[in-house]
């Protein structure tokens, strides 16, 4: 499983991600526990990965492999380059400085443990991006950093503007995530492998590969959007309404910097293309410019320092896309000057606006008096992200200007890059005068919401030694950050390492020409600027500020959300009727795409003679077919006697090809059915020709189509029919059936055989059906209200004289139905009701060897008991047989549950049939098939499920008591849409 | 006699289908019924025809499909049958809940088309 | 069924039966009583789906296929069950789903009409049988046990919205059904037989002549099982029926689009696979484009839906037009990832179908909206307008807790990393790219718009997903800041983590899932050991006399 050093690297892996789960459990507001664990926890972790630097410092990697799902190339390596190392000491060291700074800038009452949980879950998912060894594993991680954001810039939920950035942040760099994915899946496609070794060993192919551009493209959308590169750079300032702490952690030295990682970490496979060249330094130098010019015009602190770096990463991004290696070096040289120089700047915005209770630099002003200690570090900060001599920023962008000049490419870019560049350089020396002289030096501000005051000692320590830092690598670089920077830098090369000399002075060269030229020009368009401003001109964006990519994204994706519901009443549909035309119509195109190829020919087997009373028949049945369809409108009663029409032909139908089973079931269900139609039609509404609304045109032309829909189906029926009747069935496996009925099926009846014996699994499933439908029916009735004006009784029975006491009107008076008009039917049917159970019985017991069977009877029976209930009314019935058809539903099924486990016990299949011979004293020998329990199981269900349908609707017609149904119904119905 | 049988079964399930796409309930149902007819006789046409030979053995009748009718349809049907009315009933139970709580027999439940 | 314990696999069918039964016995009173047999019953049946798993597995290449002759009659003649790896694996998804939903169901909604928990046992009577079975009509059957039993667990709790819903949800189904048993009939005229097995075998046997019968009526078949898959444009009935039910129902019709696509990929590999001679891939390209044409309608859906419910159901409908397009392609490689989707997926429905109810219960103010853009100017600042320093607020533990739930819920609904979502996704992404059906990538790189278009859709929907989810749940637990405490109740709480470590467990034992359905892939891929050993079953013998005499009635 695993295999590695003795103490492994997994362990600093999952250390943030344990701190965090233990943090989750600490006490909420108990800042200084929290956060002193949560700094413990980053601070080991920052020794640990420090202490690794003998290993990784001479092009060194260290590896370790745990497999997770190998057979789809997905497993968990560690691997540990010089760059991935330098990456993690910014990631665990500024993690530990800023949980330090957090400890004093969250208020005593904030629920910090969520805050601290989420932000050591970061912690190891950012190591976790650079330390995978997997190009998959890698987006894993991608993905949670982006999750984790979401959490981290929704922290103060409650307020809008954190909902928007954190869902911003989420969609833009989870598409991105999602671009990356596709890229790194055809990227391991076209290598073989996803394993990060193997691609970075594979450029050569990568490059020629004919899916190079869509897989450079992908992966560069997540790289960008990750970075904040135009377009997407819009998140970043949004993101800003997290609180200070994260923007010092996520926005300036981490997670902004994993897109970045990304096309170093991939330099050496898909650099050096004519494609890479203008997409990446194309990006990076639209957002260098954009960022910074729009950096000026901020006037919130965090949105100077988001813009500017924007405009950071987008130089990083150019440099990277330099296609040199020495470009490249300086690339990774500004990543860590900037994750340094930014990250104290805005710690040091936090203090202010602690402080002062604003960020707006217009209300801010010579706070240098009150607060010295932060004002010094902020200035000298500010200078380097500035790029003032003899602090770190001067020095990447010294190598910069170089490399700018010293392109060899199309002319036009030789001349143009060197001139953006410093305009750039210009902007960035006018918006960091913004930050640093404009808030600390001059009058002092008087209408400050709270007085401001120097921060508490262990707030500026984190600032200061990142400050501290940024001084020594600029004064001294070539041992302060010397050999990490080679450590860092061999990797994304590609092994060796370009010549480059960190000298504070190179003589009075190009470079430095340009610096100069940045640094006074800078000066002065500040004042200008200021001037203006307070003239109260130019106070947002010139030019830019019509393209607020904010407002585009929301407004798209609200955009997005209409047109889908728009398209969605397109594609799909609220309506029955459209639904079932569209599985009819797509049914029949599909019968006729499969079909295409074979034309559709009639068999040869011989016909049999046509007898005229059977097509006089079938006359009738179709009439009545058509008329039931016509009259089903305005003529229920007369639509369901044709139906019943139709039945009894097709009844006959089976008898006269020898289906004498299929003609009683069907007589009988026949008859249920209708009852139940009958009963069902007192609650519908009136509805009568005259009154009906009139046809527009639309409804005809969708009856039309209706129409020849039914057409096309019915014809495709007849010929699919047809054809097969007219085929022979050579290999059917009936005659198996046929001629082992009797022997060892026990019956002569073969189809009842078949039911209770060779398919009786089906059987069991089809009473399982009807006793599960009857309690459906139940259940659904018992909660039954009855629609306004169906309450009041049927004006049949309103003819009557008021003082009739009748079994159907007032029946609580009516003690016997006999007093009733229903005297002579009621007797008959009272005399029937034992008949038919006879007929029952007698249909029941030859049922295995001719037509008829547990069904059949149990049918004959709930006829009986409707005729029972039809003529002497609910009430009379039930008050005198007592009746559970919910029990016999249930003992049917066990019935015929058990006989099937008889089989079991005896070790045969389930359901097996088995004879019993049992010698009675007076009948003799009698065998008892266990089918018969089984069939009796049959009988049970059915008599119990149709009696529980009937009764439970004939119910309803009593129950007069109950309320109609509320005409909220259907403003429910309209919510319900 | 097959033409006259595949007819009619073309007739059932028009009508069927004309019904079931109709905008209310009563129809839908009683198109369902219909279409029900029609596809039991479907089934069962898929069998051998034959006038009296009904599937019920008789001592020294050669147990083939030229002495007897195909049995499996038959026992298809019976249980599509008994299924069939189950789920009439069913559906017969749902519109008539279904009229009480909208107050409207249209199989949207709303007062008129939308 | 050498190795598999005798009657095993008959148990997963009877059991709810019986359990079924005596619940009916026990009448509306006696609820603890009920409550108690019905989880057992339903966790009993989990046990016997694992061993079945377990068994099904232990066996040689395409490990033993377990072949049940029911009423002791063998194939075709009788009703067969069969267990292979694609049954067993259906048996215990089934399993672990309704044992959640039958837990969840205990905190209310067994209450709330009479006869919920025959039903429910009634329900996985049906999908068990469904899965086992190798009987065509019997697979009818069962289709019907199982939508009987759904038609009045949709119903259960009556309402308007239930009633209209299922108004519809019962008329298509009808009408599906009178579709399968036309197809049915018309394969049964061709054939001349029922077993699934044994009509694969006689499909070389049909003239040519018949073959556009034989097609026409495959077809007619296959729209049952697409209607239940939810193809577009067929699934219009899915939203509306599952947002209007009960949760654990909702969460158990999480598996009834399954039904569908087993279906389909069980006869689709049986009949029309090149392993059995009757090579015409027949339908693939319908599959393959109506599920990506499903696909896209999801994403339309989820971009469209604000309430909870209606992206859980489009997430359903994304996830079967996956599958459906997975089954398109036709790859073992694809079929083998998309099982392996399918789990994750369904898995992750049906918990978020349970957390849909869970959430709405903590309350938000007001209808879900569109929020206008808004047109402040954004001046971010980390001080509230006394301008005193923001202070969090912190959730209630409940409220967190259901928090993190509906956090993994959402990372598997929408394919993000880490959980099996991702998994899942990834690999189907990567079977897509190399298999021949799909993408085909050879050296001159010639891919398939197809399988273009899958890829492409599949990450898309990924990030509609996204979208909606962090829409949906900033709205209900950013927006009410957790204001309103929330009463969990503790089966509930327990079926909603069971489920959510269920997914967790497949994403960390996603290599021996995954080889699992490989080897289910393969065997379905190569259908002749499958047949083989259905027709190859002998019935026992004939009981002697003695034994007959011992049984009286039974």
């Amino acid at each position: 499983m695993y295999s590695g050093p003795p103490m492994p690297l997994v362990a600093l892996l999952l250390l943030p991600f344990l701190g965090s789960a233990l943090t989750a459990l600490l006490p909420t507001r108990a800042r200084t526990l929290v956060a002193g664990f949560a700094g413990f926890v980053s601070a080991v972790a920052a020794v640990w990965v420090i202490s690794l630097f003998p290993r990784v410092s001479e092009g060194g990697v260290i590896r370790e492999t745990i497999s997770w799902v190998p057979s789809i190339g997905l497993d968990l390596i560690l691997r540990i380059d010089g760059f991935a190392w330098m990456f993690a000491v910014l990631i665990t060291v500024i993690g530990a400085l800023v949980s330090l700074y957090a400890r004093y800038y969250m208020s005593p009452e904030d629920p910090v443990a969520r805050f601290y949980a989420f932000f050591l879950a970061f912690m190891g998912a950012m190591l976790g991006v650079v330390v995978s060894g997997n190009l998959v594993q890698l987006v894993v991680f991608w993905e949670l950093t982006s999750l984790v954001s979401f959490l981290l810039i929704g922290y103060w939920h409650h307020r809008v503007d954190a909902q928007r950035g954190a869902r911003m942040a989420l969609t833009v760099t989870g598409a991105g995530g999602l671009a990356l994915l596709g890229g790194v899946i055809i990227l391991g496609h076209i290598v073989g492998s996803y394993e990060l070794d193997a691609v970075l060993a594979s450029g050569e192919r990568v490059r020629e590969h004919p899916l190079y551009p869509i897989a450079l493209v992908l992966l560069l959308i997540g790289a960008l959007t990750k970075s904040a590169q135009f377009p997407f750079h819009f998140w970043l300032p949004r993101a800003m309404a997290a609180p200070t702490p994260v923007s010092a952690y996520l926005h300036s030295a981490t997670m902004v910097k994993a897109g970045v990682f990304l096309i170093a970490r991939l330099w050496p496979v898909l650099s050096g293309t004519e494609l890479w060249f203008w997409l990446v330094s194309g990006a990076g130098m639209t957002t260098l410019l954009l960022g910074a010019y729009t950096a000026m015009f901020q006037n919130d602190l965090k949105r100077v320092l988001a813009y500017s770096t924007v405009s950071h990463l987008g130089l990083i991004t150019l440099l990277f896309g330099l296609n040199s290696s020495l470009a490249a070096v300086a690339g990774v040289f500004h990543i860590m000057n900037h994750a340094t120089f930014k990250a104290s700047l805005f710690m040091a915005a936090g203090v202010v606006d602690h402080e002062t209770g604003t960020r707006d630099i217009r209300r801010l002003n010579g706070l240098m008096r009150s607060m010295p200690r932060t004002g010094t570090l902020a200035l000298v900060a500010s200078g380097a992200m500035a790029g003032v001599p003899l602090l770190n920023g001067f020095l990447s962008k010294e190598m910069f200007f170089a490399e700018t000049i010293f392109l060899s490419s199309h002319p036009w870019v030789e001349v143009g890059l060197p001139v953006l560049a410093t305009v750039a350089a210009i902007f960035a020396v006018v918006y960091s005068l913004r930050f640093g002289y404009d808030i600390f030096f001059g009058p002092p501000s008087t209408n400050l919401p709270r007085q401001p005051e120097e921060a508490p000692r262990w707030m500026r320590i984190p600032i200061a030694l990142l400050v501290l830092s940024c001084l020594i690598v600029g004064v001294a670089p070539a041992i302060s950050i010397g050999p990490s920077l080679a450590a860092a830098a061999r990797p994304v090369v590609g092994g060796e390492l370009p010549d480059y000399s960190l000298a504070v002075w190179h003589g009075f060269n190009m470079p430095f020409v340009m610096s100069f030229v940045a640094v006074s020009l800078g000066v002065v368009g500040y004042f200008w600027l200021r001037k203006h401003q307070e003239r109260g001109q130019l106070q947002d964006t010139p030019l830019v500020a019509r393209l607020n990519g904010r407002r585009l994204f929301e407004s798209a994706l609200i955009g997005l959300t209409r047109f889908s519901r728009k398209a969605l009443r397109f594609v799909g549909t609220q309506r029955l009727q459209t639904q079932m035309f569209a599985i009819i119509a797509v049914a029949i195109l599909l019968a006729l795409l499969a079909a295409r190829d074979v034309p559709l020919a009639w068999g040869e087997r011989e016909r049999l003679p046509a007898s005229p009373a059977f097509v006089i028949l079938w006359v009738i049945g179709a009439i009545c077919a058509v008329g039931a369809a016509v009259m089903a409108k305005f003529h229920r009663l007369v639509a369901i006697t044709l139906m019943g029409g139709a039945g009894l032909v097709t009844c006959v139908t089976f008898v006269w090809f020898s289906a004498p089973d299929l003609a009683l079931t069907q007589i009988v269900v026949e008859v249920v059915t209708t009852n139940l139609l009958l009963l069902g039609l007192r609650w519908l509404p009136m509805r009568l020709a005259e009154v009906s609304v009139r046809v527009t045109t639309r409804d005809r032309a969708r009856r039309g189509r209706d129409l020849l829909l039914a057409i096309g189906a019915g014809s495709g029926l007849a010929a699919l029919s047809y054809a097969m009747l007219t085929r022979p069935a050579p290999h059917s496996i009936s005659p198996f059936f046929l001629s082992r009925a009797l022997p060892e099926g026990g019956g002569a009846n073969v189809v009842n055989v078949m039911l209770v014996d060779f398919r009786a699994f089906d059987t069991i499933g089809e009473i399982t059906v009807l006793g599960a439908v009857a309690l459906t029916v139940y259940a659904l009735l018992r909660r039954f209200r009855p629609s306004a004006e169906s309450i009041e009784p049927p004006q049949q029975q309103r003819a009557l004289p008021a003082d009739a006491v009748t079994d159907l009107v007032r029946p609580r008076t009516a003690e016997d139905a006999a007093r009733g008009f229903m005297m002579v039917p009621a007797t008959i049917a009272r005399l029937l009701l034992p008949l038919s159970v006879v007929v029952a019985a007698h249909f029941f017991l030859r049922g295995h060897n001719e037509p008829g069977g547990g069904f059949v009877a149990g049918l004959v029976v709930a006829i009986a008991m409707l005729t029972q209930y039809i003529v002497s009314g609910t009430l009379w019935v039930e008050g005198r047989a007592r009746f559970r058809p919910t029990r016999w539903i249930a003992v049917g099924l066990l019935l015929g549950a058990t006989t099937g486990l008889g089989a079991v016990a005896l070790g045969y299949p389930f359901l097996t049939t088995h004879t019993a011979h049992a010698s009675l004293p007076v009948v003799g020998e009698v065998h008892l098939p266990s089918a018969t329990f089984f069939d009796l199981g049959v009988f049970a269900v059915v008599v119990g499920a149709t009696l529980l349908i009937l009764t439970a609707l004939a119910h309803q017609s009593i129950r007069a008591h109950r309320q109609p149904a509320q005409t909220s119904a259907l403003t429910k119905s309209a919510r319900a849409r | 006699m097959e033409a006259v049988l595949a007819l009619v079964i073309g007739v059932f399930g028009g009508a069927g289908v004309w019904l079931v796409l109709r905008p209310r309930t009563f129809q839908v149902i009683i198109g369902l019924t219909l279409l029900s007819y029609g596809v039991n006789l479907f089934i069962f046409s898929m069998g051998s025809i034959f006038i009296d030979k009904p599937p019920i053995v008789k001592p020294g009748v050669a147990a083939d499909l030229e002495h007897y009718t195909d049995p499996i349809p038959q026992s298809l049907v019976l249980t599509a049958i008994v299924i069939g009315f189950a789920t009439t009933a069913l559906f017969l139970v749902a519109l008539i809940a279904s009229r009480g709580l909208s107050g409207t027999d249209h199989v949207d439940g709303a007062r008129e088309e939308p | 069924m050498s190795l598999l314990l005798p009657h095993l696999m008959v148990v997963p069918i009877v059991l709810p039966l019986v359990a079924a039964a005596l619940l009916l016995l026990l009448g509306e009173k006696r609820k603890r009583l009920k409550s108690v047999l019905n989880i057992s019953a339903t966790f009993a049946g989990l046990v016997v789906a694992a061993t079945i798993l377990r068994r099904v597995d232990g066996g040689a290449a395409f490990g033993e296929i377990g072949v049940y002759l029911a009423s002791n009659w063998e194939a075709p003649f009788g009703i067969v069950l069969v267990a292979d790896r694609l049954s067993a694996l259906m048996l215990l998804l089934v399993g672990v789903v309704s044992f959640c939903a039958a837990l969840y169901a205990e905190a209310a909604w067994a209450r709330a009409g009479v006869y919920f928990h025959t039903l429910f046992q009634i329900q996985l009577m049906g999908l068990n049988g469904a899965f086992l079975t190798g009987d065509l009509f019997n697979l009818f059957v069962f289709f019907e046990v199982m939508l009987a039993a759904s038609y009045g667990l949709h119903l259960h709790g009556s309402g308007w919205p239930r009633v209209r819903t299922g108004l519809h949800y019962i008329a298509v189904n009808l009408l599906a059904s009178s579709l399968f048993l036309v197809g049915l009939a018309v394969l049964y005229g061709v054939t001349g037989t029922l077993s699934m097995a044994d009509i694969a075998e006689k499909l070389t046997l049909v003239p040519a002549s018949d073959h556009g019968l034989l097609h026409a009526g495959a077809a007619i078949l296959a729209m049952a099982f697409l209607v239940k898959a939810a193809i577009w444009p067929l699934n219009a009935w899915l939203v509306p029926a599952y947002t209007a039910t009960s949760a654990p129902v909702a969460a158990l019709f999480a598996l009834m689009t399954k039904v569908g696509i087993y279906a389909l990929l069980r006869l689709g590999t049986l009949l029309f696979s090149a392993d059995t001679g009757s090579a015409t891939h027949f339908g693939r390209p319908v599959l393959l484009y109506g599920g990506l044409a499903t696909i896209a309608f999801g994403v339309l859906g989820l971009m469209a839906a604000l309430r909870l419910g209606r992206i859980a159901g489009f997430s359903i409908i994304v996830s079967s037009g996956t599958l459906l397009a997975a089954l398109g392609v036709g790859a073992a490689s694809v079929t083998s990832a998309a099982l392996f989707y399918m789990l994750s997926a369904t898995l992750s429905a049906s918990v978020f179908f349970l957390l849909v109810e869970l959430i709405e219960r903590i309350g938000v103010d007001g209808q879900p909206q569109l929020r206008d853009v808004d047109v402040s100017p954004g001046e971010d600042t980390n001080l509230d307008d006394e301008e005193v320093p923001l202070v969090g607020r912190a959730f209630p533990i409940s409220i967190a807790l259901l928090g993190l739930a509906f956090m993994s819920c959402a990372l598997l609904v929408a394919g993000l990393p880490p959980l099996s979502g991702f998994v899942a996704k990834f690999s189907l992404l990567t079977a897509v790219l190399s298999s021949e059906g799909g993408v085909r990538a050879t050296a001159n790189a010639s891919m398939s718009s197809a399988g273009w278009m899958m890829l492409g859709l599949l990450l898309l929907s990924g990030l509609a997903a996204t979208i909606s989810l962090a829409r949906a749940g900033i709205r209900h637990f950013w927006s009410t800041g957790g204001r309103f405490a929330l009463r969990l109740k503790s089966v509930e709480a327990v079926a909603v983590l069971t489920l959510i470590s269920a997914c967790i467990l497949l994403t960390v034992c996603a290599e021996p899932v995954m080889r699992y359905t490989s080897a289910t892939a393969a065997g379905l891929h190569a259908p002749r050991s499958y047949i083989e050993t259905v027709l190859s079953t002998k019935a026992r013998p004939r009981p002697p006399q003695s034994a007959l005499e011992r049984e009286g009635s039974p």
